[in-house]
């Protein structure tokens, strides 16, 4: 069987969260629901948010969607229901290719481990057999630039060597769709440098690239079409030379 | 069909697509059951990191425990330490297996929110992950189940054939409860300090300290303890002792309904688990 080629359809996306605020997470409370029968509200506490409204979106290899929108607009949520950890309440979304999620990059960090033994827990959550990552581990432990430090835990590390710890065994996964939240600027200049360096990379290999920001620069520099979302409704997806038409609306 | 290159979420309902993809959950969770037992490993490990001992704390604390328990009681019910060491000895290290699946259980997914909220891995991954850590507590146990066993003479009327049968079926029920904590701690914060509460309370009702005959004329009430049954089809083997056929029926029937229960709970709140967190 031929693999399908890389691709990213959402069809009427529609995401609603059920906030469960303090009140609805007492068990007293919830009791008490049930025995006044209702007269406190059948959802005290609950309260229905729709983070995303009928998005469609179809993406194909090559393409780099950059995702813009004001805070709490729903572009993290669309990440994390394109990664398959949140589930469509209307609609559907379908994903042909191996997804990388790199949304948060503490994802899978034990700060009493080491810098190698937190490389190799990432690497198996993301799906790496134990001798994937040993085949790595040398590629990715040079690109951290930590040294003997990456044999000491991750406690003892500066928040920029922990944030170059994170990065670099983040970004050693081969993926096919990278969704990226913007957390881009990591460390110091140099390694900066060396992180743009990898993710141009990545995304060469990757297929598909979705990136939520805020940043025009780097709209420009990593995404060739660009897509805003306003209270979870999401725009056309349009080139990124309108990306001024788009942020002026 | 769903495989690590084609991924397909859709907002359908009824009960029965909800039924396939809470199994679908449980596939993929054994295809890929060698993380569970990573993080599993790892937990042990970083939990008892840069100690002298490392996870050997676990025996050595067991140890003591089963020591000092053994020989007050003995006195106290004037019970022959040859008799009432190896019982102790097996009655806390396997309602351990209980009480740490189940304790443990609460934490299942509200400790694994950040990997819930960005990566499509099953949830039953999490639940192995409990079950294979209580597993490793419970390998450094029974070091001490197997010394003092060896050590009275056991050995040559234990039945461990039976008595692995018997921790076949406590984990077969220690799992489900275990997930069902984790379930219900996940979206009410009261549940992890009843279940502590409830596991306290069992642990005291149950025959684990004290020999089950010595509840004389009441010895009835022990059928209804679900805890002395899990407890008498490991430890009653080891003994050279019977198992009751009672207890089996009540183990199986136990294990086929909360399972039953547990999975049908799982299947209606699979998709919302990762909103509770």
């Amino acid at each position: 069987m031929t693999p399908a080629p890389v691709s990213i359809t959402c069809t009427d996306l529609t995401l609603r969260f059920p906030v469960y605020g303090v009140d609805a997470k007492s068990l007293k409370k919830a009791i008490a629901r049930v025995t006044v029968g209702g007269a406190l509200g059948r959802h005290a506490g609950i309260t229905d948010v729709t983070a995303l409204q009928g998005v469609n979106l179809q993406l194909k290899a090559g393409d780099r969607l950059g995702l813009i929108g004001h805070n709490g607009s729903g572009k993290t949520t669309l990440l994390r229901a394109l990664s398959g950890a949140y589930e469509p309440d209307e609609g559907a979304i379908e994903v042909h290719g191996r997804i990388a999620a790199l949304l948060d990059l503490s994802l899978g960090i034990d700060a009493t481990a080491t810098g190698y033994e937190n490389i190799r827990l990432r690497g198996r959550i993301a799906g790496l057999s134990s001798k994937d990552i040993d085949g790595k581990m040398d590629e990715i432990a040079a690109f951290t630039g930590l040294g003997p430090f990456l044999a000491m835990p991750v406690k003892t590390y500066s928040a920029g060597m922990q944030a170059r710890l994170a990065f670099a065994a983040a970004t050693a996964v081969e993926a096919d769709v990278l969704l990226m939240d913007e957390w881009i600027a990591v460390g110091d200049a140099e390694f900066q440098k060396l992180a743009h360096k990898r993710l141009l990379k990545l995304v060469e290999r990757a297929g598909i690239l979705v990136l939520a920001t805020h940043e025009a620069p780097l709209l420009k520099l990593y995404c060739n079409k660009v897509m805003r979302l306003d209270g979870g409704v999401a725009s056309e997806v349009l080139d990124i030379r309108r990306l001024d038409e788009l942020l002026a609306r | 069909m769903e495989t690590a290159t084609h991924m397909l979420r859709t907002g359908q309902r009824g009960t029965l697509f909800q039924l396939q993809m809470a199994l679908r959950d449980l596939r993929t969770s054994f295809q890929r059951i060698g993380l569970a037992w990573s993080l599993a490993t790892h937990d042990v490990g970083s939990r008892y990191r840069g100690s002298i001992l490392g996870p050997f704390w676990i025996t050595l604390s067991m140890g003591l425990m089963v020591l000092g328990i053994g020989f007050v009681y003995a006195n106290l019910f004037h019970i022959a330490l040859q008799t009432f060491l190896p019982y102790v000895a097996l009655g806390i290290v396997f309602f351990g297996v209980m009480t740490g699946a189940i304790n443990e259980g609460c934490d299942t997914f509200v400790q694994a929110a950040g990997m819930l909220s960005q990566t499509s891995l099953p949830m039953f991954t999490f639940v192995w992950r409990t079950m294979f850590r209580t597993l490793i507590n419970l390998g450094h146990h029974l070091v001490i189940v197997v010394a003092v066993l060896a050590y009275y003479g056991y050995w040559r009327m234990a039945h461990p054939l039976l008595a692995l049968v018997g921790i076949g079926l406590m984990l077969a029920n220690a799992s489900w409860a275990s997930m069902l904590a984790g379930i219900a701690s996940a979206r009410f914060r009261d549940i992890p300090q009843i279940v502590v509460s409830v596991m306290q309370f069992a642990i005291f009702m149950t025959p684990v300290f004290w020999p089950a005959d010595k509840f004389g004329a009441h010895r009835a009430v022990l059928d209804f303890n679900p805890f002395y049954h899990l407890l008498q089809a490991v430890r009653a083997p080891l003994l050279g002792q019977a198992v009751a056929p009672l207890s089996y029926i009540v183990l199986v029937t136990m294990a086929v309904v909360g399972w039953t229960f547990t999975f049908a709970i799982f299947a209606r709140t699979r998709r919302r688990i990762v909103h509770y967190l």
